[in-house]
């Protein structure tokens, strides 16, 4: 399912990388600008996290016209004069002049590197709304965030995911380079889908699937249990040889019709004088109150 | 925006509940499961009926399973109130039987969301099926292995009830006042449109810059709804010239962040009183009108257990439901026919000493297409 996930991202969509201090998200999120990029897409940036240069290393340099990346690093705050792009403009209206002023003709997927710095100067119910608004609004196509679960509470990284209608959440594998990533999507039909699958990303930003995990191996192993046959083990003899099967068979029971009368009494036909009972209101007659009958 | 306290200790709103009613049932205690019927010919609304144990006027939830639970139906004048499964699908589909059983009988349907628009849960609801006769499949009894497949010899002593349903364990209400959906269909346009329906999405009435945007929300709705009671003439001011009807309310996941409350977001939330004070401003609305309300909340996401124990108190009503998807209960052979557990968190004594809890505690759900069946689980080793 990560390999659907890079190949786009549904209209209206939001995606959210979910990582922690044990494995950064980030390679995997540039994995999906690339991708993006390689689909010809526009691409719009917030850069909180790390510096620009940091985050344009090892994408191709020839896409960057179509890249456009909002330094909000070097002054988030707004505390010199002239900021770049602050957590303030984060709202809908500030956001969506922002992406139009790149007056490309289709609409943008919008990357947010990372929810999690808007999450401490804002509260987590304006950056929902925000984000919901988003997604609703015509000017971004899709929406992609990187979060870092151990900077918040639970609650609120709960809330936020809840919004998201894919999650990946990304973990150390095993080995040395591989991951491990979960994989949520929700469907607007209700439908969830949920997967777990080994991957590991390559210098240009490519990933490559590995197998799944082990340990659902382990699962089926267990859940195969043996048959115990009841017939077994006892003093006297349940089974049936094959002559006795005939017998069995062959052995004509006292009640039993034939075939036809079988039919003819199971599936009634047309003219058989069927009795339909509809119980009525009246029919109710309980034997034990004797008041029943009683216009109280 | 809030009633009387007297207004709030009236439990019944509805006169016509009185007709019904005998005095013996008025005196009973619920310490026995004796059922007694009831002949009333005097319904007067559509898709309600008495209640067999206390005499309320009661609504069906749209599953028939759950009217069961919770004592034959929904009564006029409370809340229920569903705490969603983790992805929101289970809860969202019982809002979607809420609503389409309100259509079905003709009431009229209040929904409020802050996510999606209205529109869209109404034009997801599923469509009924009108002939409303569950038709029996011919079942055949295990067979030994090695004799035939004929299907008439399958059952060769028996097969007189070889076309008879099997006996199922789900658990319904005998009367016929729900109805059943098809999951699968959509209800047609034309049945839907027939009923009439107010909306309300909190985007169109709250602008987003607003600094105390938390508590406006939820008054912004309680207003919302008490206008709509007030003009439709839900609240009884009016006298009976027209016939009576009953407004359903549904509010969709209360309480998230959408709405602009941070009682899922923090643990220690720093306005945990704006939700609260919600619910006991709708309980006293819907007390003293022709309404029944119910309410989603995702609850997984409220960390504050005392605050969850303070939002279930203030309904009446209250289910949890917790879906096998995600989990690692997905895999467990136990649970494999069901897709998920439901809780039975409250259930209310209205006019009465005792509570009607239903005897069965381990509760699983399945929706199936034409069903939402609510079983209880047999364990193995205790039959």
């Amino acid at each position: 399912m990560l390999s659907e996930l890079l190949q786009g991202i549904e209209s209206g969509g939001f995606l959210i990388i979910r990582d922690s201090c044990r494995y950064s998200g980030r390679d995997l999120l540039k994995s999906f600008i690339t991708a993006a990029l390689n689909r010809e897409e526009v691409i719009h940036i917030l850069c909180f996290d790390v510096s620009e240069e940091e985050l344009k290393d090892g994408l191709k340099p020839s896409d960057t016209q179509r890249l456009h990346i909002h330094n909000a690093y070097s002054d988030p705050l707004g505390w010199t004069g002239h900021p770049n792009f602050t957590v303030q403009q984060f709202s809908l209206e500030d956001l969506t002049n922002l992406v139009k002023q790149t007056s490309q003709p289709k609409p943008a997927v919008l990357v947010i590197d990372s929810l999690s710095w808007i999450l401490r100067h804002k509260t987590p119910p304006a950056v929902c709304q925000t984000l919901q608004q988003l997604r609703k609004g015509g000017a971004v196509r899709a929406v992609i965030g990187l979060l870092h679960t151990d900077m918040h509470q639970r609650g609120t990284v709960g809330s936020v995911c809840h919004l998201a209608t894919s999650l990946i959440s990304v973990a150390p594998g095993v080995k040395g380079k591989e991951a491990v990533a979960r994989v949520t999507k929700r469907s607007k039909s209700g439908k969830v889908m949920q997967d777990e699958e080994i991957f590991c990303i390559a210098e240009d930003f490519t990933v490559t699937i590995l197998s799944k995990p082990s340990h659902a191996e382990h699962k089926t192993n267990s859940t195969e249990e043996e048959q115990t046959d009841p017939t077994a083990n006892l003093t006297f003899n349940l089974r049936l040889s094959d002559s006795e099967l005939e017998a069995k068979q062959k052995l004509t029971l006292p009640f039993v019709f034939s075939k036809e009368k079988k039919t003819a009494l199971l599936h009634p036909g047309p003219g058989s004088g069927r009795i339909l009972y509809e119980p009525d209101a009246n029919d109710d007659y309980d034997q034990e109150d004797p008041d029943d009958d009683l216009d109280v | 925006m809030l009633h009387n306290i007297d207004v709030i200790s009236s439990n019944m709103a509805a006169p016509v509940n009185s007709v019904g009613k005998t005095s013996a049932d008025r005196l009973q205690v619920n310490c026995t499961s004796f059922q007694k019927k009831t002949r009333s010919k005097l319904i007067s609304i559509p898709g309600t009926r008495p209640s067999v144990q206390n005499g309320q006027l009661l609504v069906s939830t749209g599953v028939t399973s759950l009217d069961y639970l919770l004592g034959g139906g929904l009564a006029v004048g409370t809340v229920l109130l569903i705490e969603e499964d983790r992805f929101d699908s289970y809860s969202r589909m019982i809002l979607k039987y809420f609503l389409a059983e309100g259509v079905v009988c003709r009431h009229e349907l209040f929904v409020a969301t802050a996510q999606d628009n209205p529109d869209e849960i109404l034009q997801e609801l599923p469509a009924p099926i009108l002939d409303d006769v569950a038709v029996p499949k011919p079942v055949e009894q295990p067979r030994l292995t090695g004799e035939p497949q004929d299907s008439l010899d399958a059952m060769k002593i028996a097969w007189r009830y070889q076309n008879l349903p099997k006996v199922q364990s789900a658990l319904a209400s005998s009367s016929r006042f729900g109805h059943y959906y098809d999951v699968s269909k959509t209800m047609e346009v034309e049945i839907r449109q027939a009923a009439k329906c107010h909306r309300f999405y909190l985007p169109d009435h709250i602008t987003p810059s607003s600094a105390a945007h938390r508590v406006e929300s939820y008054s912004a709705l309680l207003k919302s709804l008490q206008e709509v009671i007030h003009r439709e003439g839900f609240d009884l001011v009016t006298p009976m010239s027209k016939s009576r009807n009953i407004l359903r309310v549904g509010l969709h996941s209360l309480g998230s962040a959408l709405w602009g409350d941070d009682l899922c977001c923090h643990d220690k939330p720093r306005h945990s009183h704006a939700l609260t004070t919600f619910l006991y401003g709708l309980r006293a609305l819907l007390r003293s009108s022709l309404s029944v309300a119910v309410v989603t909340l995702p609850s997984h996401l409220i960390q504050d257990r005392a605050l969850m124990g303070n939002i279930t108190r203030l309904c009446d009503n209250a289910i949890a439901l917790e879906s096998f998807k995600g989990s690692e209960r997905e895999t467990n052979p136990l649970y494999k026919d069901y897709h998920g557990l439901l809780y039975v968190r409250q259930v209310p004594h209205l006019n009465c000493l005792a509570r009607q809890l239903p005897d069965h505690k381990d509760l699983a759900f399945k929706l199936k297409r034409k069903q939402f069946t609510i079983e209880t689980q047999i364990h193995p080793g205790t039959l």
